[in-house]
């Protein structure tokens, strides 16, 4: 059938890591999908780095992965390296990362789509069609309108892309692509708030012009770990990874030529200090520090590119080529492509709602860079959300959002929906209150549940999940009820190095589990009390939260708070504390006030505050 | 001539009432320094930044009183907002002709303890340096130091539990990129850690636990027969040994707290008699507490003494003599009437003696914090720098809440903030 004369329940706009999970999200909760995006070729396409997972990234991987994305396949199905990051320090922060082949990886993503018989229609979106509140589809540059029910918009870097390398200025979403510029006029037009964000990437090199041998060596480690819990083959091929430390030539080469960098013109203090993009930025922050670490990354298996992992940079090519070469190793290096800085605009956080429904309209979604983040796995998992809740739209299901005591994603997604950013957000360990619970190893028993009300898991996942959560149930009883070494087992497991090869010695009924699953039950153990406190502070500040402020009728009488806050408050009227602090703009010293207006009211909210602060 | 001004403009008098050679009105709130400058027709930015102006406020071409203004800019005022005090005569008459001037204006007229509950907002002061202030007033003396030093040494120590924090989670998150990682230097900050958080442990002990109560006041106004009531009974250890010669003294538990029972000699006639009175006056620290008794409360406690600590309690006593009310205390907080025959006021005499500054337990809260930080300490060097930051974040939650910064910091603050006057 002709796409024209179709209306498709969930229509996806971009093939990056954002829309094919929000596209395979809604076709298994059987919706008809159609994904729009600029071109077939560059479907999955790793922008970046060649690199899938991280700290807390890689625990968000896995809880796509639970939630039957695509991701966490993708990455195994095309590892070269990998590396368990933090393994000194824990269990509860530790990373898994995979450098992948990135051809191979774009190429199953795709392969994916095909095999899940999604429909692609390349062309480039250039605005949506219909009413802002309601929009009927969207409209294509070469096929027109396209009718679908409800939108997800996932065109990353693109919205009115803008690349940078020293003193030119070109457009494009990434090197070699378009710019997204009427859809982004199209959105301005339709008075949504955005506002633009600028990163970059680092110059790619010819393997065979660096001296390797100068360089250290990072091999891979060997595990059976996988992302995903599928727990298909790993492939054979095997990459390492190099390492170089820039040097004083390096930092006099950035500087000569900081004048002409894009990105410092103006927009230094932007920048968040903890997240440095580009070398520049580094050398500007840190004045003192000669040496940084560079990550030499293949771009694929026997790729003949390396990536510069550490090296990103916008100085134009002459200054990237000194940069290089200033490197041990690299003395004769010679850039592929050169490195480039990218400006785009995402939409301001006040206008997303926790689905990721665009508030002013009924059916359109956004996910991924378009909502000020950065990276891949942030994107997933973004898009598979996104296309879950336009699902939902579809089916007349509950719109859902994961929450943050319990997920990765609900962390993600609670601050960048409720405070906003003022740099490209990134997902980092320390953002999760509740990090020793949220781990890598129980993703896929801390999410089976939420997936399973999403809808969003096909059968088989469901199957698995179950029988994941089942194994972990006779464990835990296990443990429960086994005494070793004198010691209840499940106090055995507090020790510091308790094992689970250990464990399963000493308890003969445990062997027919796996390490790995006998190993996550012994850390919720080990970990319980400190979970036990957090979760309990999140209910009291959930039970404090709940205060209610239906007492107040005017908000503009409260002179305890400042008076912008008043004004907010008086259009948002929140009835309850909780729902004051989600409105963006009320600051902490405005809840204090509330609470103290409501002290001095002296109403018996007094003595109820008090018996649950006493507890 | 009506100039708008948003409501948030707030003015009261910070003098008492009645006649007096200076009286002195607070203003405060963004838009006061217009406000002013307007009011005694000074020009546009006159008042900016920390100034002195001399001036005429009239009310419809009349004058009302040449006047000083004094002003603050937010940064540095009491309540973190603009501010401006205006001198003029102690007239009543001319401060109300002033406030009249000022809400016709726009201003509004201050609650109790409304400047300072805007400092409290604004993020200016504390719960504890709060609860000080409103015990140091409601004896009506606004000279003397206020003590926050243990306050800002609180501060301080959660800088540098925020600095270790730091330090720790860059590791967590960039550890991989540096390669090196971070654990020594980490560990060498935690040590210091211990070692000052020990620091303020000792503070707080002397704070709590060394908390002297001393018993003033002239002559025969019954103070002897006070420390009977309070030590009868109550005596912990036999009298404490180096008696001096001005009194007796007594380690007493009053509702669960420890505290050294003081009687002193009593002053003769007029003021603080100084030879019977230098030494303990050079023996009173900032924590300690002083009752002042006198006769009815003819009697007030003297400027060397209310000028150096912040807790003093003024007691009538035999009130049995007059009709009292029996909720005098709570109802004026300020002079307290007491009976040693009806035992009318012994109890929240107790009472305010056994509260200790911020109703808190400090060395109980310090000593958990240490805890903490021992126990960071630990999981750092045992490969768990999930478990060590969670430790972390105990010590420093332990903190906020002696600063009144935690969770539950609303209710004392409130209550010592309805119990100021308008002007504070
Ligand atoms: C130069 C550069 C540097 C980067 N640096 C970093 C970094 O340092 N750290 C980091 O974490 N991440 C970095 N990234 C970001 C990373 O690539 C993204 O976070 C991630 O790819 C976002 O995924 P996405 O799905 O939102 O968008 P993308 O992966 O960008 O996918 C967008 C898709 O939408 C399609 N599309 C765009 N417009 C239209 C249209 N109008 N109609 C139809 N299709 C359209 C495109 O063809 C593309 O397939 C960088 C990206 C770039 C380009």
């Amino acid at each position: 059938m002709k796409i024209s004369e179709n209306t498709f329940d969930v229509i996806v706009i971009g093939g990056g890591h954002a829309g094919i999970e929000a596209v395979l999200a809604a076709e298994r909760m059987g919706c008809s999908t159609l994904l729009v995006t600029a071109r077939y070729s560059r479907i999955g396409e790793m922008s970046c780095n060649p690199a899938i997972g991280g700290i807390a990234k890689g625990t968000l991987v896995r809880e796509i992965d639970t939630l039957d994305g695509s991701m966490g396949k993708a990455a195994d199905a095309t590892r070269l390296h990998f590396r368990m990051l933090n393994r000194r320090k824990g269990p509860a922060v530790w990373g898994p990362r995979v450098q992948s082949d990135a051809d191979a990886y774009a190429l199953f993503q795709r392969n994916y789509l095909e095999r899940k018989a999604i429909r692609i229609l390349e062309d480039e979106v250039i605005a949506l069609e219909g009413s802002t509140e309601n929009p009927e589809g969207i409209k294509c540059r070469k096929n027109g309108v396209v009718l679908g029910r409800t939108i997800v918009m996932a065109v990353g870097t693109f919205l009115r892309g803008r690349l940078f390398r020293g003193q030119s200025e070109w457009r494009g979403g990434r090197i070699g692509d378009i710019a997204s510029d009427n859809l982004e006029e199209d959105i301005r037009r339709r008075l949504f708030h955005v506002e633009r964000f600028k990163t970059g990437t680092p110059a790619r090199i010819v393997r065979t012009s660096v001296d390797t041998g100068e360089l250290g060596i990072q091999e891979s480690e060997e595990t059976d770990f996988r992302f995903s819990t599928d727990r298909k083959d790993l492939p054979g091929n095997r990459e390492v990874c190099y390492l170089t430390k820039t040097n004083r030539n390096t930092m006099i080469a950035a500087k000569e030529y900081m004048h002409l960098s894009p990105l410092l013109a103006g927009r230094i203090d932007g920048i968040g200090p903890r997240y440095c993009p580009s070398y520049e930025d580094k050398v500007v922050k840190f004045p003192e520090r000669e040496q940084h670490n560079i990550y030499v990354e293949p771009m694929g298996y026997r790729s003949r590119i390396f990536y510069l992992n550490g090296l990103s940079s916008s100085l134009p090519a002459e200054a990237q080529e000194k940069m290089v070469r200033s490197l041990p190793g690299f003395e004769k290096a010679i850039i592929s492509d050169y490195g480039y800085a990218v400006e785009y605009s995402y939409f301001h956080h006040t206008e997303i709602a926790p689905s990721l429904r665009l508030r002013r309209t009924h059916n359109v979604f956004v996910a991924g860079q378009m909502c000020g983040t950065s990276g891949y796995e942030e994107a997933a998992a973004q898009g598979l959300l996104a296309g879950a809740n336009a699902a939902g739209i579809v089916k007349g299901a509950k719109q859902l959002t994961p929450s943050r005591g319990n997920s990765y994603m609900g962390v993600m997604i609670d601050d960048i929906v409720s405070k906003g950013t003022d740099e490209p957000y990134r997902l980092f360990s320390s953002r999760a209150e509740n990090r020793l619970h949220i781990r890598q190893d129980n993703a896929d028993r801390r999410l089976y549940e939420f997936g399973k009300s999403l809808g969003v898991l096909s059968e088989g996942k469901s199957l698995l999940l179950e029988l994941n959560m089942k194994e972990a149930a006779e464990i835990e009883t296990v443990l429960s009820e086994s005494i070793i070494e004198r010691c209840q087992a499940a106090i055995w497991c507090r020790r510091p190095g308790a094992e689970a090869e250990r464990l399963a010695e000493l308890i003969p009924t445990l062997s027919s589990f796996s390490r790995d699953r006998i190993f996550s039950v012994m850390l919720d153990e080990k970990y319980s009390g400190y979970i036990r406190r957090s979760m309990k502070r999140d209910e009291s500040r959930r039970r404090a939260s709940s205060v209610n402020l239906s007492s107040i009728t005017s908000y503009m009488e409260i002179k305890e708070i400042c008076w912008e806050a008043r004004e907010v408050l008086e259009k948002a009227k929140p009835r309850t504390l909780a729902e004051a602090e989600r409105i963006p703009g009320i600051r902490p010293t405005d809840l204090e006030g509330l609470l103290l207006h409501l002290a001095g009211k002296r109403s018996t909210w007094n003595s109820s505050i008090k018996k649950e602060t006493d507890q | 001539m009506r100039i708008k001004v948003s409501p948030e403009i707030i003015c009261a008098p910070a003098t008492p009432e009645g006649y007096s050679a200076l009286a002195v009105i607070r203003v405060s709130g963004k838009g006061s320094l217009d406000l002013i400058e307007r009011i005694m027709s000074l020009k546009t930015g006159r008042l900016r930044g920390m100034r002195r102006k001399l001036g005429v406020i009239s009310d419809n071409g009349k004058v009302i009183d040449e006047v000083i203004a004094f002003s603050w800019p937010a940064e540095r005022s009491y309540t973190g907002e603009e501010m401006v005090e205006i001198t003029c005569h102690g007239v009543p008459e001319i401060v109300r002709g002033i406030m009249d001037v000022l809400v016709r204006h726009g201003a509004g007229k201050a609650h109790n303890g409304e400047f300072t509950r805007r400092a409290f907002i604004s993020g200016k002061l504390n719960a504890i340096q709060i609860m000080t202030l409103a015990s140091k007033w409601n004896k009506g003396n606004e000279k003397g130091n206020i003590s926050g030093r243990f306050g800002r040494e609180c501060e301080e120590f959660i800088n540098q539990i925020e600095k270790v924090k730091e330090l720790l989670e860059g590791d967590i998150e960039f550890g991989e990129a540096h390669l090196d990682s971070e654990r020594i230097a980490i560990l060498t900050e935690l040590s210091s850690l211990i070692r000052d958080s020990e620091k303020l442990i000792q503070q707080a002990g002397k704070i709590e636990q060394g908390q002297k109560v001393f018993l003033m006041g002239p002559v025969n106004s019954g103070k002897s027969t006070l420390f009977n009531i309070l030590a009868g009974g109550k005596a912990l250890v036999s009298d404490v040994p180096g008696t001096t010669r001005d009194g007796t003294r007594r380690n007493v538990e009053l509702r669960g707290r420890k505290v050294l029972l003081c009687d002193t000699a009593g002053t003769g006639g007029e003021g603080l008699d100084i030879q019977a009175s230098k030494t303990v006056l050079d023996e009173i620290q900032e924590f300690d507490k002083v009752v002042w008794m006198s006769q009815n409360g003819k009697e007030s406690a003297p400027e060397e003494l209310s000028s150096k600590l912040p807790e003093i309690l003024e007691v009538a006593s035999k009130s049995d003599l007059n009709q009292v009310s029996k909720k005098s205390f709570e109802e004026n907080g300020k002079i307290l009437k007491l009976s040693s025959i009806t035992g009318e006021g012994i109890l929240l005499l107790e009472e305010w003696i056994s509260t200790s500054p911020g109703n808190m337990s400090l060395a109980g809260a310090l000593d958990r914090t240490v805890n903490h930080i021992v126990n960071a300490e630990k999981f750092v060097t045992g490969d768990e720098f999930g478990i060590a930051s969670e430790h972390l974040n105990e010590a420093e939650r332990e903190i906020r809440s002696i600063l009144g910064k935690g969770e539950n910091l609303t209710l004392s603050v409130e209550r010592a903030l309805s119990s100021m006057c308008v002007g504070k």
